[in-house]
């Protein structure tokens, strides 16, 4: 859900469809793995240098790709699949096809009136509650945020105003990819690692950001909850592929009734 | 001239291969099939609309008519038409749901019905699960299977030759300028207070592409007597995109000359591995960047360029009256 809320970011700001947010989910992922594993950083150092590289990175890929293409986008999701291409097949080269595995930051579990939870999938629920929170704190009470919005309802209005609004969306940019970096490295002790795994997850994304209106933030995390929790009742009783299907008739079913999406704007 | 040159190069896909190497006649089969995938995803992508699931009606064609053959002993010659209406249909079902929606939800609902039929056929094993399905029978003719490359070349060939004249034709009907028409949304509200129902005329635009992507992804899977979920995949969905943007949206010939420059020589050059995905998204960005129209408006760029490099005044001389 934390990558689509960081899509959901990138597309209201910059009406860009970020098809390499996936990718920045695996380099997350991985990030952990190398830093933490191989070179054992300690964790809190890892998740700093983690947050840090990818919001260098949303900034160098917002100036050079997605600046130049503005208001043009077919060529600008065209660009940014084929940055997801480039950074996947490096990944391959680089990473290997073997699958990593990260031991977990905190082990233990906990028992809830009989509900025994593991506490690092605990704590990745709680972080990205924080995150949530903090990313609707900045867009709906901040200065920044109010000018988030503003671009978002009408950039040229908003650059008489003087509004920065190559600023404000390069800072968007990286705030986005910030969040699908952490969401990846979240789970990385959660799920075993390969770099094909952001395309999976960016399918779910699509779904998501889809069913909860494009650009709305309460619907994204509205339909990310909706959809989460229909993928692991559907993957017990029809399997977890089959899942996606049913998931896949409920986007038509909303699309349908609803074209702008749950809470999204016609 | 022109009508002469195209005449030289079906005579000569027609008459030399029987001269070829078999490797030589793979390669032209692959080039034939994808370019046209590529035209057919082009029929969209000319009025503006993006597909990243083109893959996933290529495989419906494909299994469909795999089923059919290997399941219930049906010949592939109906298979390849069976695989193209049931592709229609699927495009035409999803068609009527997205395509009154601004594109992006299209791309991305398009995207997503490609990995959920991925994720079906890998589920079930009607469909074979993640083996697929094998010994899948080419057609045959008068009593032979077509059995080597050169006979399954022909097959290619006509079926082809076929497919891209009715594409072609299509653009000059008026069905194919109203296409054009809804390029934009200023444009498309103009057609439709003309009258013209712009969503009918998408939709009907997708199933047409995805007709073709059916019965040429059933020929494929004959020619490749096999298929599995892992065959038409998302990448195959963005290579034919980069052959398409690469070549160029502005005539019906570029996405063809990104096709066979980027089959023909990729196939070549890097013969498997992720190098080839890495070669193509450089390539994409770098024409993207540079030359947005695509490789086939470079003749047009180098030619404005030598006018107006010939006479800045008379331009000049315009513009001053323009002004």
């Amino acid at each position: 859900m934390l990558i689509a809320l960081g899509l959901t970011l990138i597309y209201g700001i910059l009406h860009i469809v970020n098809f390499a947010h996936g990718e920045i989910y695996m380099l997350g992922a991985m990030g952990v793995f190398y830093a933490h594993v191989i070179l054992k950083l300690p964790i809190a150092v890892t998740l700093v240098a983690i947050l840090v590289l990818s919001l260098l990175l949303g900034l160098v890929v917002e100036r050079a790709f997605f600046r130049s293409l503005r208001g043009r986008w077919l060529q600008l999701v065209v660009a940014s699949v084929g940055l997801s291409l480039i950074i996947q097949s490096l990944a391959w080269v680089a990473f290997g096809i073997q699958e990593k595995h990260v031991p977990s930051f905190f082990t233990g579990i906990v028992s809830f009136g009989g509900v025994r939870l593991p506490v690092e999938r605990l704590v990745a629920a709680a972080v990205g509650a924080v995150l949530v929170a903090l990313l609707y704190l900045l867009v709906y009470r901040t200065k920044v945020g109010l000018a988030m919005r503003a671009i978002e309802e009408d950039e040229e209005t908003a650059r008489m105003l003087g509004i920065n609004a190559d600023g404000v969306a390069a800072l968007a940019c990286a705030i986005g990819f910030a969040l699908a970096a952490l969401a990846g490295a979240f789970v990385a002790p959660i799920y075993s690692l390969n770099p094909g795994m952001g395309l999976e997850v960016i399918l779910m994304s699509f779904l998501i950001i889809i069913v909860g209106g494009l650009g709305s933030i309460s619907g994204t995390v509205l339909a990310g909850l909706l959809i989460g929790v229909l993928q692991s009742v559907g993957g017990v009783l029809v399997g977890a592929e089959a899942a996606y299907g049913l998931v896949f008739v409920v986007m038509i079913v909303v699309l349908i009734f609803r074209p702008a999406g749950l809470l999204g704007k016609a | 001239m022109k009508r002469g040159l195209l005449g030289l190069v079906i005579a000569a896909l027609a008459l030399l291969p029987p001269l070829g190497e078999p490797y030589v006649l793979h390669v032209a089969i692959v080039v034939l099939i994808h370019v046209v995938y590529a035209q057919a995803l082009y029929v969209i992508m000319r009025m503006g609309y993006l597909s990243f699931g083109h893959a996933g009606y290529i495989a419906l064609g494909g299994y469909t008519s795999a089923l059919l053959a290997t399941k219930l002993g049906i010949s592939p010659w109906i298979g390849f038409l069976a695989g193209g209406i049931l592709a229609a249909l699927f495009a035409w079902a999803l068609g009527t749901v997205t395509l009154k929606l601004r594109g992006i939800y299209f791309s991305l609902s398009v995207f997503a019905f490609a990995e959920v039929v991925s994720a079906v056929f890998r589920a079930f094993e009607v469909f074979g699960g993640p083996a697929g399905i094998a010994a899948v029978p080419r057609p045959a003719l008068f009593g032979t299977r077509l059995n080597t490359h050169l006979q399954f070349y022909y097959v290619v060939l006509v079926v082809s030759l076929v497919s891209l004249f009715f594409l072609y034709r299509l653009q000059w009907t008026r069905f194919g300028f109203t296409l054009l028409a809804l390029r934009t949304s200023a444009t498309e509200a103009l057609a439709e207070s003309l009258g013209i129902n712009a969503a009918r005329h998408k939709t009907f635009a997708f199933v047409v592409s995805c007709f073709f992507c059916g019965v040429m992804g059933a020929v494929h899977v004959h020619y490749l007597r096999f298929v599995s979920p892992f065959v038409f995949t998302f990448f195959l969905s963005t290579d034919l995109m980069v052959y398409v943007m690469v070549g160029g949206l502005g005539s019906y010939w570029g996405p063809m000359l990104g096709t066979v420059l980027l089959t023909g020589l990729g196939e070549q050059l890097f013969a498997a591995g992720y190098y080839k995905s890495l070669v193509y998204a450089v390539v994409l960005l770098v024409v993207i960047l540079a030359v947005p129209g695509g490789l086939i408006s470079l003749p047009r760029i180098f030619r404005r360029g030598a006018r107006e490099h010939a006479v800045p005044e008379a331009a000049e001389a315009t513009a001053a009256r323009e002004r």
